[in-house]
């Protein structure tokens, strides 16, 4: 068998249109997932109440089912509870944000709670109002140390957008398909998409490798 | 002494954690000006009753008044009082993520509204007055411990405290740094500012103290002048723990 890249030549707009959908799930999934993990994870700080048993059952929940069936379910379930179809696309993000919201939510949470309690002491022994602490004290270095979990986490879903072509989102592996039952290059397709992915993720990883390497070497001095 | 302004007062204070009792009706006052040491075995409650002083507990029983005011108070005049008390813990509790000069003056800025060049001034004035003045550019992680205890004590004069508190200031330092943390801690006392310390080093309590407080199983036991402290014993368990600790 040849690799053809002539067929790639020829139709890799197809590919790259699929890209775009790709970026712009994972775009709309974190904006809305991100706004959604701060209200959930304020929540589980609270330590009690409704709002603290809330997000805490709505983080396991979405943090315990697959990706699929959540996709799934997404898609097919609630214009059966409502009445109304969304589109495939509209699905997947809503999907993916809420795949987002819970573990963001979690990561955020991590971050926060390893603050140093006795920085807490001392700024409050300073007479340094709340909203301050958290803003000076609180978050610039809980958003370091869980930049390294936080980036972790887009690699996943950025993976998890490829799970999106199974309800007919006209994402990267969608196309890809497409264009291998008409042009039965599969294999190059699919080559291209994996390359593609790469390219978006191994930079990730390698600044995930990095900053947990910092921070290490932050605790160690 | 007595003649002169109560700066803080605790009358009848009880804290409890659940059923156990930290602080067992503790009366006490410090008087302006005055250096007051508090020593005790572990767990008698030393750090506690420093640790209400400054409303990082509450209190199960009696009153406590700093500066005049009725602890805890209001979230605002909690607030206040926390900018009139200064504090410093074993653990120096330096902002890792700040230079030296960010956790001066993010205090004094934030709080008391001072502009940047006259907090940057204060700092740097603040950081020669503790021996450190060539260090405000670095982090905390970049100076040794005693460094890093005097950067403390340093950020909580910025706010130009009326007293302070001091936690076993110098308990987690190597012993060749306990004495630069002392004489910063001594130049305090004889600049007159009223100091409630916590500490091991009997020496120093000894040296720079008006009064010593002998705490054990939450109860203040002893409360003498140096001289008298240590050389006519009115407590069986104060002298166990002399014999201890001398
Ligand atoms: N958050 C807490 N929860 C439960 N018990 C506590 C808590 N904080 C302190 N205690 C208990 O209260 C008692 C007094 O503690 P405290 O820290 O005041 O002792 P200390 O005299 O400062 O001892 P040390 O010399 O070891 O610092 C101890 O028995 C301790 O176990
Ligand atoms: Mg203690």
């Amino acid at each position: 068998m040849n690799f053809d890249f002539n067929v790639l030549t020829i139709h890799y707009p197809a590919v790259l249109d699929g890209l775009l959908v790709t970026l712009r799930i994972c775009l709309f999934s974190l904006l809305f997932g991100v706004i959604d993990a701060v209200f959930l994870c304020l929540g589980k700080l609270s330590g009690r109440g409704a709002g603290y048993r809330v997000s805490v059952f709505v983080v396991d929940f979405f943090r315990t089912i697959p990706e699929v069936v959540l996709i799934f379910w997404i898609y097919s379930c609630l214009p059966l509870l409502f009445g109304a179809r969304l589109s495939a696309e509209i699905s997947g993000i809503l999907a993916l944000s809420l795949l987002v919201a819970a573990n963001v939510a979690e990561i955020m949470r991590a971050g926060v709670q390893s603050t140093n309690p006795g920085q807490l002491e001392a700024a409050m022994s300073l007479g340094i109002p709340a909203h301050t602490i958290w803003l000076r004290i609180v978050i610039p270095p809980a958003l370091q140390r869980m930049s390294p979990a936080f980036v972790n986490f887009l690699t996943e879903l950025i993976k998890a957008t490829s799970l999106l072509s199974t309800i007919g989102v006209a994402e990267m592996v969608y196309q890809a398909n497409v264009l291998g039952n008409r042009t039965f290059a599969y294999v190059e397709f699919l080559t291209l998409v994996a390359a593609i992915y790469f390219a978006l993720i191994f930079p990730l990883s390698l600044f995930v490798r990095r900053a947990e390497a910092r921070l290490v070497a932050q605790k160690c001095r | 002494m007595t003649d002169k302004e109560v700066v803080i007062d605790c009358r009848n204070v009880v804290k409890t954690y659940g059923s156990f009792t930290a602080l067992n009706d503790v009366s006490t006052s410090i008087h302006r000006g005055e250096v007051v040491c508090v020593v005790g075995p572990s767990g008698s409650g030393k750090s506690t009753l420093l640790r209400t002083c400054n409303g990082l507990e509450t209190i199960q029983g009696g009153t406590i008044e700093v500066l005049g005011q009725h602890m805890p108070g209001t979230r605002k005049e909690l607030e206040t009082i926390r900018r009139r008390a200064g504090m410093v813990f074993q653990s120096f509790n330096l902002f890792d993520h700040m230079s030296i000069r960010e956790n001066l003056v993010l205090a004094p800025i934030t709080t008391l509204g001072l502009d940047r060049s006259t907090a940057d001034q204060r700092a740097q004035d603040s950081l020669d007055r503790v021996g450190i003045g060539n260090q405000i550019d670095k982090y905390p992680n970049q100076l040794s411990g005693g460094q890093q205890q005097r950067v403390a004590i340093a950020r909580a004069l910025m706010m130009q405290p009326e007293v302070m508190l001091f936690d076993e200031p110098t308990s987690a330092l190597d012993p060749e740094m306990v004495g630069e943390v002392l004489d910063v801690m001594r130049d305090l006392a004889a600049q007159g500012m009223t100091m409630a310390v916590v500490t091991h080093e009997m020496g120093f309590a000894r040296e720079v103290g008006d009064r010593i407080l002998f705490m054990a199983d939450g109860q203040i036991l002893v409360d003498q002048p140096p001289d008298t402290f240590f050389t006519i014993p009115t407590d069986e368990r104060l002298t166990t723990f002399l014999s201890k600790v001398l």
